[in-house]
């Protein structure tokens, strides 16, 4: 606390001295606040001995305006030293303050999330045909699309994923034959651990996990980078190229993704079944040409190609949330980070969601 | 298409409106760039400078009014023929934009693969054309990530430039420069008027900038054009607004706020 200000009472007010700083403002508020001018009245302060000023002593005396104001009264300054009178130039006063913004009230809240909840759906649903349509138009007009970037994509979205992928269904194949044949023992079934992988790899786990997998490693990045582009203004400068952002970001990460995705759930259904094998050979002492006889007659080509659909479907999915969440950007980078996570929870419920479709579905055609 | 030719406005707006939700930002503002000018944007901070910029690009839609870039309607414009028109225009971003994921060559190629047959040794020889242009021929083969701000610019500028542009739009194009370096920007902002009768439209606060290029100025002051016309001219205007922007008052002045000084000594 500045030990160099002295607030001495006066006929008609306050007579301020010495360094009038952050530290003197409480007492110098304080003494105010005791001599509270009745409405009408006038407070002198003196401000003839201050050597030193700074801006939260000139926000202190503006303070004691203000409220003085508020009450009918009034504050003045007298005879301010050269020093004070510098620093009360300095800074300039609005004339009215103006109100921070209400906060929605409940319904208005409600209401306000429900519309921009409809507006996110139409602008998914417009992203979902447009896309669609300039998949179809690159398609088309191959000769003009950039083949290039679209290896590259593929080379990120599946080569560069296959380690996880390979990883992670290997130890799921593993974990779910364990976990099924401490139960098929019991009966003397050890062998259906063959039919239990193959089919619920095949159909369920291969394109799930690398479903999971892709949403969060390439789904995010789809977010992230055309997110950062919104930022940085590169969609506009492509738009005002005269180049359709869509099919010059788009394409390539739609063609991509739905590209590689089977192809990656076919290694997860390799290495998945591989796990289970293992897992037969190793520890239920099954013979290898066993386990491959049941399995082979526990799969068909329905359930295959039903899985491979399935992960072509929640590839395209993925895809369009990542694009869709990314060209939602707005504002700086706070709101890449946000839009991507938000991107990759809105991917993983529609893979869930679709999921329990397809099941529902194939579970109907079979 | 050679650039410079005819007189009717390149960029036309009439009685534009822009409106950002509740808030509106332009209240129907009217405003022309003749064939080889540099027209200047001027206004204070949320004044609605760049608002009207992108209007003018058809990046955003106008809330009201009518938006018309060489002489063709942009509000109703889509497809193939908005992408023709934009082949006829150039913009300079305030950052760059450059596409991180591409060479500067790349960058500035982008618009000649995609809108015109020529051979690729073609492309490539107008890429150096422009980069020499801008002093960046060395950095052909390099990514944005690895020039500085001001390098960035410059190759910026070369891919707004590379269709041979009637219009150019620059946002802010001095901001983040050095002062060397933005009168360099000028002075090739000026050539490429006085050479190819490009017009182009500026939007700045610099004020050794604005009196060096511009040959004519719009201020825009809360969404409304208070002067329009030569700079000369502009600068007389008898607004607050116009005083503070050309130093002639102080900005708080011109807002009619009082010191505290005034306030606590009961003066003013």
């Amino acid at each position: 606390m500045s030990t160099d200000f002295q607030c001495t009472d006066s006929a008609d007010g306050l007579v301020l001295a010495g360094v009038l700083d952050r530290d003197a403002v409480p007492v110098m508020l304080k003494a105010l606040a005791r001599k509270r001018p009745a409405a009408g009245a006038r407070l002198v302060l003196d401000l003839s001995g201050i050597v030193d000023m700074d801006s939260a002593a000139v926000a202190g005396l503006v303070t004691a305006w203000r409220h003085a104001q508020a009450s009918g009264a009034e504050v003045t300054v007298h005879a301010p030293s050269p020093v004070a009178q510098r620093a009360l130039q300095m800074f300039r006063v609005p004339d009215e303050i103006i109100p921070p913004p209400k906060p929605p009230g409940l319904f208005e809240g409600v209401g306000g999330q429900v519309i921009e909840g409809l507006r996110a759906g139409r602008d998914f649903l417009r992203l979902t045909v447009d896309g669609s349509l300039a998949v179809l138009a690159a398609l088309w007009g191959w000769r003009r699309t950039r083949w290039a970037h679209l290896v590259e994509q593929c080379i990120y979205i599946g080569s560069q994923a296959l380690p996880i992928v390979g990883l992670v269904s290997l130890l799921v194949g593993l974990t779910l034959a364990f976990q099924s044949a401490y139960q098929l023992q019991q009966f003397g079934a050890a062998i259906y651990v063959a039919d239990l992988i193959g089919v619920s790899v095949v159909r369920e786990m291969g394109p799930l996990i690398t479903a999971i997998l892709v949403a969060g490693r390439s789904g995010s990045s789809i977010a992230a980078e055309i997110g950062t582009m919104q930022v940085s203004e590169e969609i506009d400068a492509l738009k005002v190229m005269g180049l359709d952002p869509l099919r010059f970001l788009a394409v390539p990460r739609l063609l991509a993704i739905v590209l590689m995705v089977p192809l990656l759930t076919a290694l997860a259904d390799l290495l998945g079944i591989l796990g289970g094998f293992v897992v037969g050979i190793f520890y239920l002492d099954i013979a290898w040409s066993a386990f491959a006889t049941q399995l082979l007659k526990a799969l068909n080509a329905f359930d295959l190609m039903s899985g491979l659909f399935k992960a072509a479907a929640f590839a395209y999915g993925i895809g369009l949330i990542g694009l869709h969440f990314g060209f939602s950007v707005r504002g700086g980078a706070g709101e890449v980070g946000r839009t991507t996570t938000a991107s990759v929870v809105a991917s993983l419920f529609y893979i869930i969601l679709a999921d329990s479709v397809f099941s529902v579905l194939f579970y109907v055609i079979l | 298409m050679i650039p410079g030719h005819g007189t009717a406005p390149v960029v036309e707006t009439r009685q534009l409106i822009a409106k950002y939700g509740e808030r509106t930002v332009l209240r129907g503002v009217d405003f022309a760039v003749k064939p080889g000018e540099i027209k200047v944007i001027l206004g204070g901070s949320g004044g609605g400078k760049s608002t009207l910029l992108k209007h003018c690009l058809g990046l955003i839609e106008p809330a009201g009014g009518e938006v018309r870039l060489l002489g063709q309607d942009l509000t109703t414009l889509k497809g193939r023929a908005r992408e023709q028109l934009f082949t006829r225009i150039g913009m300079l971003f305030q950052y760059g934009a450059l596409l991180g994921s591409l060479t500067i060559a790349e960058n500035v190629a982008l618009p000649l693969v995609h809108h015109t047959d020529l051979p690729k040794d073609v492309v490539s020889e107008i890429v150096r054309l422009k980069l020499e242009l801008v002093e960046l021929g060395h950095a052909e083969h390099m990514l944005p990530s690895e020039l500085s701000g001001g390098m960035r610019k410059r190759a910026a500028l070369a891919r707004a430039m590379v269709m041979d542009p009637e219009v150019l739009f620059c946002d802010e194009p001095g901001a983040g420069l050095d002062p060397l370096t933005s009168a360099e920007l000028d002075e090739l902002l000026m050539r490429l008027r006085d050479r190819f009768g490009m017009a182009v439209v500026v939007v700045t606060h610099e004020l050794m900038s604005i009196e060096r290029i511009a040959d004519s100025a719009i201020m825009l002051v809360q969404g409304l054009p208070v002067a329009d016309g030569p700079l000369d001219e502009v600068k007389q205007v008898d607004h607050p607004e116009i005083r503070a922007f050309f130093g002639r008052v102080a900005a708080g002045e011109m807002r009619g706020s009082r010191s505290a000084l005034e306030i606590l000594t009961g003066r003013g």
